[in-house]
C-alpha cells in the first residue's frame, strides 16, 4: 500500500497498540500477584509493584486446593482431547474418503452441533448426569467437551485428510494392511500435524468451559481451575492480589502452549472458524 | 468424487475390509453414539421436561402441566429483563467486536518483519477463558483501585463508580466481551485479509485511487464473506452470554446486567425447578436455531 504505511515507524506503533490491547490485562494480573495487600489499597494506585514478593502465590495454593484444580482442569481437558480425537479421525476419515451419499447433511449437521447453545442442554444434561450418578466426576465434563470440539475437529481433520494422497493409501494396503489399518498408519501419521491442531484446539476448549465446569462438579475437590478461581473471594472480602495469583496459575499453561504452536492454532481455528 | 478403480489385486484387500457402506457406519458410530447421548437426547428430554411442573426441591413427581410453564414466562417480569439484557448484550457487543475485531486484522496485516509478536497478541485472549476474563475485568474497572479509573483520573476525568449503576455495569460487561471476543473475529478476518491478491491494491494505486477507496472498493466486498461468518457466530455465542457476567457483576446491581443463560442456569441449578428451567432452555434453543438456520443457508450460499 502506501508510503506512509510501510514507515517503520508505524508498524512499531501498530505493533505497540495490538501489543498492549492483547496482553495488558494478562500483564496487569501479574503485577497485581507481586503486591502485598497493603500496597494495593494505597492512593494513588502503584503500578510496578514496591517490594515485589511471590507470598499470593503460597497463599493461592494454601487457601483453596489449587493444585486439584489444575489437576482436574489437565485430566479433563486431557481425556477430552483424546477421545474428540479419537472420535474426529474416524468421522473425519469417513467424510474425507467414502462415497457418503448424505455428505453434505452430514457436514450441516456438524456444523449445526457446533453452534448448539451449550446452556440449552443444561437441564437436560444434569438430569441425565444426576440419573447416572456421574454429577461431582470428570466424566460429566469430559463427555459435553468432547461434543464441544467434535464440530471442529472433524472438519479439520477432513480437510487434512482430503490432502493425503489415496496412492499411500492404496500402496499401504498392497502391502498388507486393512483399511482401517492405512488409516492409523498412513493417513494419521501423514496428517500429524491437523491432529495436533485440532487437538490444541480441543484441550483450549475444554480448559477454558466454565458453565458445565459450575453447574455439574460442586465437590470442591473436583473443581476446574475457571470455577475454583472464583472461590477465593468472599461474601464481602476479594483478596485481588491472591485471586491473581491464581489467575496467572490458570493462565501460563495454555499460554505455554499457544507460544510454542501458534501457528498451529492460528492455522486450525481459521480452517474450523468454530468458538467466540 | 468417485473412488479410483481398485486394480483387481487391491480389489482383493478391499473384500478382506468391509464395504463402503458398513466401514461408513462403523466409522460414524462413535460420533453418532456421542451426538445422541450429549446432544440429541437431553434435548428431547429437555422439550418433555419443558411441559411438566418438575421442581427437585418440592419432593413431588413430575406433573403434566402441558403449556403452562410458556404462559408463566409470557408473564415473568424477569425473564422480559433478562432477554433485555441478552438482546442489548448482542446488539452492543456483535458490531463491536466486529469493529474492534476488523481494527485489529487491517493492523495485523502490515507487513511486520517478525510475524510472533502480533500474532500472540491476537492469540492470548482468544485462549483466555471467559471466566478469567471477568474477574480480570472486575479488576480493572474496580471504583477505587482499578486501573480504568486511574487512568480516568490521570487524564484529569471524572473516575466512574462502575458496578453501582445499571448502565456502566453494563458498559463494563460488554467492553469486556467485546475486547474478550474481537481477538477471534481478528484472526479470522486476518485469513479473509489474507487471501486478497496484493495485485489489486497494485493495480488501484496507478489508478491513482486513494487508500480510503481502496479500502471500501477492494478490501470490504472481497472480505464480506469472512464478516458475514465472523458476524453469525458471534451473534450466536452472544445469545449465550452467560461467563463474563456472571464473574464479573453476578447479575448486578440488582439483575441489571442477568442474562437469559444466567437465568436458565439459576433456576436449574439454584433452584432446581427443573420444568420452569426447561421451558426458558426451550425459548433460548428456538432463538438460537433461528441464527443456525440462517448460518448454514449463508455457508450454502457462498458453496
Amino acid at each position: 500500500m502506501g508510503s506512509i504505511l510501510q514507515g517503520k515507524a508505524l508498524r512499531l506503533i501498530v505493533a505497540g497498540v495490538l501489543l498492549i490491547n492483547g496482553l495488558f490485562p494478562a500483564l496487569w494480573i501479574l503485577l497485581t500477584s507481586l503486591k502485598s495487600e497493603q500496597e494495593l489499597t494505597q492512593k494513588p494506585i502503584t503500578w510496578l509493584p514496591e517490594s515485589p514478593n511471590m507470598e499470593n502465590y503460597f497463599t493461592a495454593f494454601t487457601d483453596q486446593p489449587l493444585h486439584l484444580f489444575l489437576f482436574n482442569s489437565f485430566m479433563v481437558a486431557l481425556l477430552s482431547t483424546l477421545l474428540t480425537l479419537f472420535v474426529s479421525v474416524l468421522a473425519a476419515y469417513a467424510i474425507a474418503r467414502l462415497n457418503l451419499r448424505h455428505r453434505g447433511l452430514i457436514l450441516s449437521a456438524i456444523i449445526a452441533v457446533s453452534t448448539f447453545p451449550l446452556v440449552t442442554l443444561l437441564v437436560p444434561l444434569f438430569e441425565v448426569m444426576r440419573g447416572l450418578s456421574l454429577l461431582n466426576t470428570w466424566t460429566a465434563l469430559v463427555l459435553p467437551y468432547t461434543v464441544l470440539s467434535l464440530p471442529v475437529c472433524t472438519l479439520i481433520l477432513v480437510s487434512f485428510f482430503e490432502g493425503i494422497p489415496r496412492d499411500l493409501e492404496n500402496a499401504a494396503m498392497i502391502d498388507g494392511c486393512t483399511r482401517i489399518g492405512a488409516l492409523f498408519r498412513v493417513v494419521v501419521p501423514l496428517s500429524a500435524p491437523g491432529v495436533f491442531t485440532a487437538g490444541i484446539l480441543a484441550f483450549v476448549n475444554a480448559w477454558d468451559e466454565f458453565l458445565l465446569a459450575l453447574s455439574f462438579n460442586s465437590n470442591p475437590a473436583l473443581r476446574t481451575l475457571p470455577v475454583g478461581i472464583q472461590m477465593y473471594q468472599g461474601e464481602f472480602t476479594f483478596p485481588w492480589p491472591v485471586i491473581s495469583a491464581a489467575l496467572i496459575v490458570g493462565i501460563v499453561p495454555v499460554a505455554i502452549l499457544i507460544v510454542l504452536f501458534q501457528e498451529r492454532v492460528v492455522s486450525g481455528l481459521t480452517t474450523g472458524g468454530v468458538k467466540g | 468424487m468417485a473412488t479410483p478403480r481398485p486394480s483387481s489385486r487391491l480389489r482383493l484387500y478391499w473384500l478382506t475390509d468391509p464395504s463402503d457402506r458398513g466401514l461408513a457406519v462403523m466409522l460414524l458410530t462413535p460420533l453418532v453414539l456421542l451426538v445422541g447421548l450429549v446432544v440429541v437426547y437431553p434435548v428431547a428430554r429437555l422439550f418433555r421436561t419443558s411441559l411438566y411442573n418438575h421442581a427437585l426441591t418440592s419432593g413431588m413427581p413430575p406433573e403434566f402441566v402441558g403449556f403452562e410453564n410458556f404462559l408463566l414466562i409470557a408473564e415473568d417480569p424477569v425473564f422480559w429483563r433478562v432477554l433485555g439484557s441478552t438482546a442489548i448484550i448482542t446488539a452492543v457487543t456483535v458490531p463491536g467486536a466486529l469493529l474492534m475485531g476488523l481494527a485489529m486484522a487491517l493492523m495485523a496485516n502490515l507487513p511486520f518483519r517478525r510475524k510472533w509478536p502480533v500474532r500472540l497478541s491476537l492469540l492470548i485472549p482468544w485462549a483466555l477463558p471467559l471466566a478469567f476474563a471477568g474477574l480480570i475485568f472486575a479488576w480493572f474497572f474496580h471504583s477505587e483501585y482499578g486501573v480504568v479509573n486511574d487512568l480516568l483520573r490521570r487524564f484529569g476525568l471524572q473516575p466512574v463508580i462502575w458496578f453501582n449503576s445499571p448502565f456502566w455495569s453494563m458498559a463494563a460487561v460488554c467492553l469486556t466481551i467485546i475486547w474478550k471476543t474481537s481477538s477471534f473475529m481478528a484472526l479470522i478476518l486476518l485469513a479473509g485479509l489474507q487471501t486478497i491478491p496484493r495485485s489489486l491494491y497494485e493495480a488501484a494505486d496507478v489508478d491513482g485511487a486513494g487508500r480510503w477507496r481502496q479500502f471500501r472498493e477492494i478490501t470490504l466486498p472481497l472480505l464480506r464473506p469472512a464478516i458475514v461468518v465472523a458476524l453469525i457466530f458471534r451473534t450466536i455465542t452472544a445469545l449465550q452470554t452467560f461467563d463474563i457476567p456472571y464473574t464479573m457483576t453476578q447479575g448486578g446491581p440488582g439483575d441489571a446486567t442477568a442474562t437469559l443463560a444466567m437465568y436458565i442456569h439459576e433456576n436449574t441449578i439454584s433452584f432446581l425447578d427443573l420444568g420452569y428451567g426447561s421451558a426458558l432452555a426451550v425459548v433460548m434453543f428456538l432463538l438460537s436455531m433461528l441464527m443456525t438456520a440462517a448460518y448454514l443457508r449463508m455457508i450454502r450460499a457462498r458453496g
